[in-house]
């Protein structure tokens, strides 16, 4: 079984058997060539993990958060990184993407929530993506909500690009070394989202 | 008490039959080829025409769950929608994972049914014989998926009395094209089935002679049509939908579709060779077990996520059997190849390179590195994070630039190839077979630099087109001439029509890739803006809704004319606007409208930011894909005057299907 | 067309008459100037090098997405600042991800295989077609003489050759 497979062109097994055979050593190295590509491809492809991005694994998990900065409503920078010592909760929407907008009361009561905490409670902030200042201004007189600071992603885009947001709404949880510690995509619940802190909170304990 | 689905039970009714029909129908004909009980392998229709059945069982139960939205069923629930109209609702089964698969199992099923049906006559075929038994074990195989981990008839968790699901992804309901692109496209990959079918049963009867080549030949023409039509139908309605103005992405799902068509392509090319010299039975064998596992790879690739597309659909533990099976397939065809290497060993020699035959070995040699290429970019990510633990991305710069001396040097093969006489070129025939085509070159450069174009890479490509372009008509010229309209088919000549729909296409791209003009016009109502030579102009902004959509519209008229309407719809289920183009399509130019951002116009709004791209030529893209369709017809009918080719030169084999005319085979078994 | 006149015009020097133009067409297109490259190329190429990073393998250029659309939006500004190269706004904005938004494979390291390879296959596939005629040439020597057989398959070879139309003379 000299004369296997050839992936390469050199099409040696058309050599012809009237003369006296010629040497045969390309064939077996093709052969171990082509077992070799065809091996390492299946090894490789089977130990890649799938559905990448589909799931809210995101390579910043346990690590330091991106010391994104925006711009607060009344103009004022807001730097990420200065954030440090407490909980953080940050919440990227836009003012007309329909989950956000069926998510929005349930964010006022996680607020409500950690505010009962005291200084235990997170920091909660919303992310804005792309509207306006009047357009969120609008949002917020209209469905209430809105009493804690609101962020807008105006230098450069950087929360959205240094976090990868996908689609909104996101939400995102930064311990008080400021480490990410979780991320969720789509809405959220506001029971869900404060046991989640709460777990998080005694597991640093 | 059990309210389980009409639909749900039946769609496994029908999978079950298939399943069955298929393990039962690969092990029964198997032995009864082994025990040669003619009896029972002249059954093996039988269960052709069962796993049809079962097929149409379960592609009716799930359109029928589709149309009546039964929410009882996960996968309708996945992609149903009370909002979604007729034709998505029709084409929202293959928008997800289960569906895609279980057409799949459809369409497998009906190439099984059309080959038992094609040789009705021979079951007593060993050859045939075989060929279906490898059907049914990839018809098993798919059906399993489909019974098992891509079950499209699970059943869902209980909803809520007036639960409504999200409809397929919005991509897939705004175009009619998705109802045709994936079933195309799956003509292609499927239809390749047949002709590996008929390679492994080579191997195994050892009938490994040229006798199955001509049997396949239109099979494997069909499928590459198919899959031609397929990819380019794709190209269009990423074109028509994506609003970014381009056809060809270098995505991993395109790469997928692009693979075997290119391994495909090879084979179409050297099996000339083999049918003609009967030389390079390994590597035909080869380039057809290639692309059949392709389309199995293609598919693991796309269905997994392992690696990151936009089309991806997320996946359970699909990707186990799909990667199994390739493994399988790979192993199985090696080790047959391996068994049966002393027979595929043929004499005869090429004498030389300036060749017909040296040119189709060219010829696979850039097709070969080409789809290895495009492989090497697709799999790259994921030998990056094998090794190195960190992810990367490689996207269409690095596609663009390698594929560039790739497509020229197909380009020069294009034109050389069809003057080249088999055996041995003269110097002097070639300067005598080249001349005109020569000159169209020279045309098409000249025409090319007159209109504008610059670039030497661009140039040269032009150049070569009018080569090609210039070769292919000599051969249709000449053959017309002496044969009337006969000159327009067999494969020679259809071949040539190919080729001609093939340049077409190339130009096409490579204009409307070189040449594209974009800009950002501010557009007020009733106001006309001039930009490269065409005025636009905006009659409205419109804003419509319904239960589904909000669409905010600008309605645009070009030069004082025709009215377009590009668009940004926001699909109220998932939240994100997505925009669609307005196209004006012309002979020499697109006009590509968009709106600019991300943010639907408002009722009311009197100005629109209105990106608009200027591309070439778009339109020959599509004409040189319908004009490849049709000399692919035309290449698979040859005229009556020509016998099929047949295999005299090269074979020793005392079989006697050497010789084989059909009737000759079937007496030789 | 005569004969005669036809094979004139197919001399040598109606080839070199043609060389000489094409090499005239492609001076002039390709070394024509095509003007200053607006800002908007530049945006457009800019942005088909890098990859957006929340969409699934699309670049920035092809993908619809908010965030792409704010990443172009930041090209703009960028290029229209007028003071960096295109190299240095590129650099800027995938720094801040390690690298892994440019889909074009760097020349160093384990990258550098993304353009190896394809290379060797190709010298490979080249070596392995040159190995293969040179043996084919040397089997051909070995064969001798033709057989009868031999005759009567050019034979036949060259009648359907002409049934093809393929060997016909202009």
């Amino acid at each position: 079984m000299s004369d296997v497979v050839d992936e390469r062109p050199a099409p040696d097994a058309a050599a012809p058997v009237g003369a006296a055979p010629p040497t045969r050593r390309v064939a077996p190295l093709v052969v171990a060539v082509v077992a070799l590509v065809v091996g390492g491809l299946f090894f490789v492809l089977a130990s890649a993990d799938g559905d990448r991005g589909a799931t809210a694994e995101t390579p910043l998990l346990d690590r330091p958060a991106p010391p994104s900065a925006g711009s607060l409503t009344d103009g004022t920078r807001f730097e990420l990184s200065r954030r440090k010592g407490s909980w953080v909760v940050l919440n990227f929407f836009t003012h007309d993407c329909v989950p956000c907008v069926r998510e929005h009361p349930e964010l006022i009561e996680f607020a409500e929530q950690q505010r009962a905490l005291g200084t235990d409670g997170a920091e909660f902030y919303s992310i804005v993506i792309s509207s306006t200042r009047d357009e969120v201004a609008q949002f917020f007189a209209e469905r209430g909500g809105g009493d804690w600071p609101i962020v807008f992603d105006d230098l450069d885009f950087q929360f959205q690009i240094d976090f990868g947001v996908v689609q909104v709404p996101e939400t995102w949880i930064i311990d008080p070394d400021g480490i990410v510690r979780g991320r969720i995509i789509s809405e959220v619940r506001a029971d869900f989202l404060s046991s989640t802190l709460q777990r998080l909170r005694e597991m640093r304990a | 008490m059990i309210a389980v689905s009409v639909n749900g039970a039946l769609g496994h009714a029908g999978l079950l039959l298939v399943l069955a029909a298929s393990i039962i129908g690969a092990l029964a004909t198997g032995l009864a080829i082994a025990t040669g009980n003619r009896r029972a392998l002249r059954q093996a229709p039988v269960y052709a025409g069962l796993i049809v059945a079962g097929s149409a069982i379960a592609v009716i139960a799930m359109q029928r769950a589709l149309e009546v939205r039964d929410y009882s069923l996960a996968y309708v629930q996945q992609v149903g929608s009370s909002t979604t109209p007729g034709i998505y609702n029709v084409a929202a089964m293959w928008s997800a994972l289960e569906g895609s698969i279980l057409l799949w199992v459809a369409v497998l099923a009906g190439f099984t049914g059309a080959v038992a049906w094609r040789f009705r006559r021979r079951t007593d075929d060993v050859l045939v014989g075989w060929a279906l038994v490898v059907m049914f074990a990839v018809s098993a195989f798919f059906a399993l998926v489909s019974f098992g981990p891509a079950n499209p008839f699970a059943a869902g968790p209980t909803v809520p009395v007036g639960f409504d699901g999200p409809g397929p992804n919005p991509l897939l309901q705004n175009h009619v094209l998705v109802l045709f692109h994936p079933p195309i496209l799956y003509l292609g990959y499927v239809g390749f089935t047949v002709p590996f079918a008929f390679a492994i049963a080579a191997l195994i009867t050892g009938r490994v002679g040229e006798g199955w080549l001509v049997e396949t030949r239109r099979w494997a023409l069909f499928s590459w049509m198919f899959l031609t039509l397929g990819i380019l139908l794709g190209g269009w309605w990423s074109y028509e939908v994506l609003g970014w103005s381009g056809v060809w992405a270098w995505d991993p799902v395109e790469n997928a579709s692009l693979l075997p068509w290119l391994t495909g392509t090879a084979y179409i090319h050297s099996v000339l060779v083999q049918q003609r010299r009967g030389m390079l039975r390994v590597w035909n064998l080869s380039l057809l077990v290639a692309t059949f596992a392709l389309t199995i790879l293609g598919t693991f690739l796309t269905r997994s996520g392992v690696v990151a597309s936009v089309h991806a659909f997320s996946a359970g533990e699909v990707d186990g059997y799909l990667l199994g099976f390739f493994g399988l397939v790979v192993l199985v065809s090696l080790g047959l190849i391996a068994w049966r290497g002393d027979r595929l060993r043929a004499p005869g020699v090429i004498d030389s390179p300036v060749s017909r035959e040296g040119a189709f070995l060219a010829n696979n040699v850039v097709f070969t590195v080409f789809a290895l290429i495009v492989l090497l970019g697709t799999v790259f990510p994921l030998l990056v994070e094998a090794l190195q633990d960190r992810q990367t991305v490689v996207g269409a710069p690095y596609f663009d630039r390698l594929s560039m001396p790739i497509g020229i040097a197909l380009l020069f093969l294009m034109a050389v190839a069809p003057v080249l006489p088999w055996r041995k070129a003269s110097q002097e025939l070639l300067r005598d077979r080249l001349f005109w085509p020569a000159w169209c070159g020279v045309a098409a450069l000249a025409a090319a630099v007159l209109a504008g174009a610059d670039g030497w890479a661009p140039l040269v490509a032009f150049a070569l087109a009018g080569v090609a372009s210039g070769a292919a008509l000599r051969q249709i010229v000449l053959a017309t001439r002496r044969q009337g309209w006969r000159g327009l088919v067999g494969r020679a000549n259809g071949g040539m029509v190919v080729h001609l729909g093939v340049i077409l296409v190339a130009v096409a791209f490579v204009a409307s890739n070189a040449y594209t003009e974009r800009t950002r016009l501010p557009l007020e109502v009733g106001e006309v803006v001039e930009w490269e030579g065409h005025t636009f102009e905006l009659v409205a902004v419109v804003v419509e809704q319904d239960a589904r959509t909000d669409v905010g519209r600008a309605d645009v008229r070009i030069d004082g004319g025709s009215i377009h309407r590009p668009a940004i719809t926001t699909y109220l289920q998932m939240g994100i606007p997505i925009g669609t183009p307005g196209v004006r399509t012309g002979l020499t130019e697109d006009l590509y409208l968009t709106i600019a951002g991300t943010t639907p116009p408002a009722a009311g709004d009197r100005a629109v930011v209105i990106e608009v791209f200027r591309k070439p030529l778009v339109l020959w893209m599509w004409i040189g894909g319908l004009l490849m369709a049709i000399g692919t017809v035309l290449a698979a009918f040859p005229g009556r005057r020509r016998r099929d080719p047949t295999a005299p030169v090269s074979e020793p084999l005392p079989m006697s299907e050497a010789i084989g005319t059909r009737d000759e085979e079937v007496a030789g078994v | 067309m005569s004969s005669g006149l036809n094979r004139r015009l197919k001399s040598w020097p109606s080839w070199i008459l043609l060389l000489f133009v094409v090499v005239g067409l492609l001076a002039v297109g390709a070394t024509r100037d095509g003007g200053p490259r607006t800002p908007d190329q530049r945006v457009d190429s800019i942005s088909k090098r890098i990859a957006c990073p929340v969409c699934q393998g699309e670049s920035v250029y092809e993908s619809r997405h908010p965030t792409s659309v704010n990443i172009r939006q930041v090209i703009e500004a960028r290029v229209d600042e007028g003071r960096f190269t295109d190299a240095e706004i590129i650099e800027g904005i995938v720094a801040a991800r390690e690298g892994q938004e440019l889909l074009v494979p760097s020349a160093d390291g384990v990258e550098a295989l993304a353009w190896a390879l394809p290379a060797t296959a190709f010298v490979v596939a080249i070596a392995g077609l040159v190995i293969a005629f040179r043996r084919w040439r040397e089997n051909a020597e070995r064969l001798g003489v033709a057989t009868d057989d031999d005759y009567a398959i050019v034979a036949e070879a060259m009648a359907r050759e002409r049934l093809d139309g393929t060997c016909g003379d202009t």
